[in-house]
């Protein structure tokens, strides 16, 4: 059974569609994160989901029944805002318990779930105060206790750690994981971080323009990216995209001499196609040990940045960059021409015309 | 403390001082006139404090003799709190809903313009037809019918204050007690309403305030001591032959006594700062 079907998504304001046609079905206790730049749509399905905002067009299923025109309290659902969204005139503990209060659970039984939810997230002690008087992180903890008191189908997130600074969202962010293992709830989560949708998703869709121009997990969107897109959007550094002509089985790198020989398996599917994108990602370069067999590439250094646990060297090629993750302890000059090696299983293709993966 | 040069002190506390006088002086003068005895007010070259000290005009005018100035006076001043107060209530019972939907629905924002459109207009070109309108439903000369016309004034000041005191309270907070399953009419009463109250007081005490003051419409409608307001029957005082400047004095600081009395008594409400914490920051 899905927990969550979306068909045919559309949403129009005017003239514009927002939404194209999103079609997407969720198992139960998966964890999806919808990823895309701001304006991509992602944060719009998500209300759509919630009901918060209906769609003109499409259906949204949520275990099986489908909801549209549902009120958004009887979809059995609950939702984490990214401001928060406590009710700044009460405790903590009645805003964990408010959900309940709305749909009339007897006082006694409420107390003893907002205490058992405040014990699974660590704020028994807060249960007193009001938002005012909480931190960043503990107003949070509140917000996300507020949707586990009431045991829904589905969790929303809207983009709930973008207000944390970098250190806190680490935390929360294996609060999240956490939790999600401890309750095996079904999540959709909403971000436009990379980092946080590889290491929470099970699933992530990414979205673009109103579409979704990937979904799958979060290895294959970092390892077989469907589209130059995708190829760009997750990883850091970005991973380097480089124009190149093919002929006879050789990858020119425009602007260049240099070329790349494409490996056997990579040819076939290239095919007939002459303009192609080679996509590298930084740390599938490495400097070339002893007489450099394999896939190498040449390029001249021009910025070396020593980040801590790695060495991020930007180079050119002709007019084209090229950056690479290296080893800390490398030795690379500045300034001077230097050979690269290429992981050949890392190495992706895209036609420069579709901008979709070969 | 950032470093400041002497004479920059002097020129600051100096304007401070001076704003201070301009704003006092005409309250202190209505209070000392109040209490000066009428020798002292119309003595030559003028005593700007007085010899002896009269306190009869405040008796004078509190009295409830029959057919005295105490009991017009009277008569007035509650005249002016039922007009005022009726005004102010159905002002916020009208404004609160209204500011509240305009706020949460930005495409009938248009409405509210077109409401503050006819708060352009001046009063007189609106007298004429606010007479007759109330001497059709019989109206006239009755406190009802005053705090009618003064809601037709307070509600749309009303709603543009409300207004912005709800686009200052995230939707988002709306959208999640949705979520956690609140009706509207819950959302609004324990959520909305609440985080809302500063700027209600405010603007409930400015509506008050609006119509404690008015004097035009009051003028023009009310004839006799059934709805007569105060400021109304301050301007009897300076009609007859005789002006007794220091009863109008005292008539004044009596006047000023009821809204200084609520506005202390909401101070506490107009401190915002309320919604803090709600949301992130």
């Amino acid at each position: 059974m899905s927990a969550l079907e979306l068909v045919n998504i559309r949403k129009r304001y005017g003239t514009v569609e927002t939404l194209k046609g999103i079609e997407l079905s969720l198992a139960s206790g998966e964890f999806l994160v919808l990823l895309g730049s701001s304006g991509c749509g992602k944060s719009t399905l998500l209300n759509i989901i919630a009901g918060l905002a209906e769609a003109s067009e499409g259906d949204v299923r949520i275990g099986d029944r489908s909801v549209t025109g549902v009120h958004p309290k009887n979809r059995d659902i609950a939702m984490v805002f990214q401001s928060y969204a406590l009710y700044p005139n009460m405790s903590v503990a009645r805003n964990i318990g408010f959900g309940l209060e709305m749909r009339n659970v007897p006082a006694a039984e409420r107390t003893e779930a907002v205490e058992k939810t405040a014990r699974i997230l660590q704020i028994e002690n807060l249960l007193g105060r009001k938002p005012s008087e909480l931190s960043g992180g503990q107003r949070q903890r509140v917000a996300i206790g507020r949707a586990l008191v009431r045991d829904p189908q589905i969790f929303l997130f809207d983009e709930p750690l973008s207000n944390l600074d970098a250190k806190l969202r680490m935390e929360m962010r294996t609060e999240l994981k956490r939790l999600h293992q401890m309750l095996g709830t079904t999540i959709v989560y909403v971000t436009h971080d990379q980092i946080e949708a590889m290491t929470l998703a099970t699933r992530i869709a990414v979205m673009r323009d109103g579409q979704i121009e990937q979904l799958a997990t979060p290895d294959e969107i970092y390892n077989r990216p469907a589209t130059r897109y995708v190829a760009s959007f997750v990883g850091s550094p970005p991973m380097n995209m480089l124009d190149a002509t093919v002929g006879n089985g050789v990858a020119h790198i425009d602007g260049s001499l240099s070329g790349i020989l494409l490996p056997h398996d990579v040819q076939e599917r290239a095919g007939k196609a002459r303009n192609v994108i080679i996509g590298i990602r930084p740390e599938s370069l490495s400097l070339v040990s002893g007489d450099g067999k394999g896939l190498t590439i040449d390029a001249k250094v021009e910025v070396v940045e020593l980040t801590g646990p790695e060495l991020v060297v930007t180079s050119t090629i002709g007019s084209q960059r090229l950056t690479a993750s290296l080893p800390p302890r490398s030795t690379v000059t500045v300034g001077t021409p230097q050979r690269f090696s290429i992981d050949a299983s890392a190495l992706h293709v895209f036609d420069q015309a579709t901008e979709k993966r070969m | 403390m950032e470093r400041r040069s002497l004479s920059a002190a002097i020129l600051v506390h100096v304007a401070a001082l001076l704003l201070l006088v301009v704003i006092l002086a005409p309250v202190v003068w209505l209070f000392i006139m109040s209490i000066s005895s009428t020798p002292d007010l119309i003595a030559k070259p003028l005593h700007w404090w007085p010899d002896t000290i009269d306190l009869s005009r405040y008796g004078v005018l509190l009295s409830s003799a029959v057919n005295s100035a105490g009991q017009a006076f009277v008569a007035s001043l509650f005249n002016s709190l039922k007009v005022a107060g009726m005004a102010t209530v159905a002002a916020l019972v009208v404004a609160i809903p209204s500011a509240w939907a305009v706020s949460r629905t930005p495409s009938v924002g248009w409405s509210l313009y077109a409401v503050i459109a006819t708060y352009m207009l001046p009063p007189v070109a609106l007298a004429v037809p606010l007479y007759m309108a109330l001497s059709w439903i019989g109206l006239l000369n009755n406190v009802f019918g005053l705090a009618l016309v003064y809601l037709t004034i307070l509600a749309p000041f009303t709603t543009w204050l409300l207004k912005s005191g709800f686009d200052s309270i995230p939707r988002e907070i709306e959208s999640a007690a949705t979520m956690d399953g609140a009706r509207l009419d819950q959302t609004l009463r324990l959520i909305t309403l609440p985080l809302a109250a500063p700027v209600m007081a405010t603007a409930a005490l400015f509506a008050f305030l609006l119509a404690w003051d008015e004097f035009f419409y009051a003028l023009l409608f009310t004839s006799d001591q059934q709805a007569k307001t105060l400021t109304v029957a301050i301007a009897d005082l300076a009609g007859g032959r005789v002006s007794d400047y220091g009863l109008i004095a005292t008539a004044g600081v009596l006047a000023a006594l009821p809204p200084l009395l609520i506005g202390l008594f909401m101070q506490r409400a107009l401190i915002s700062g309320l919604t803090s914490g709600g949301v992130k920051g």
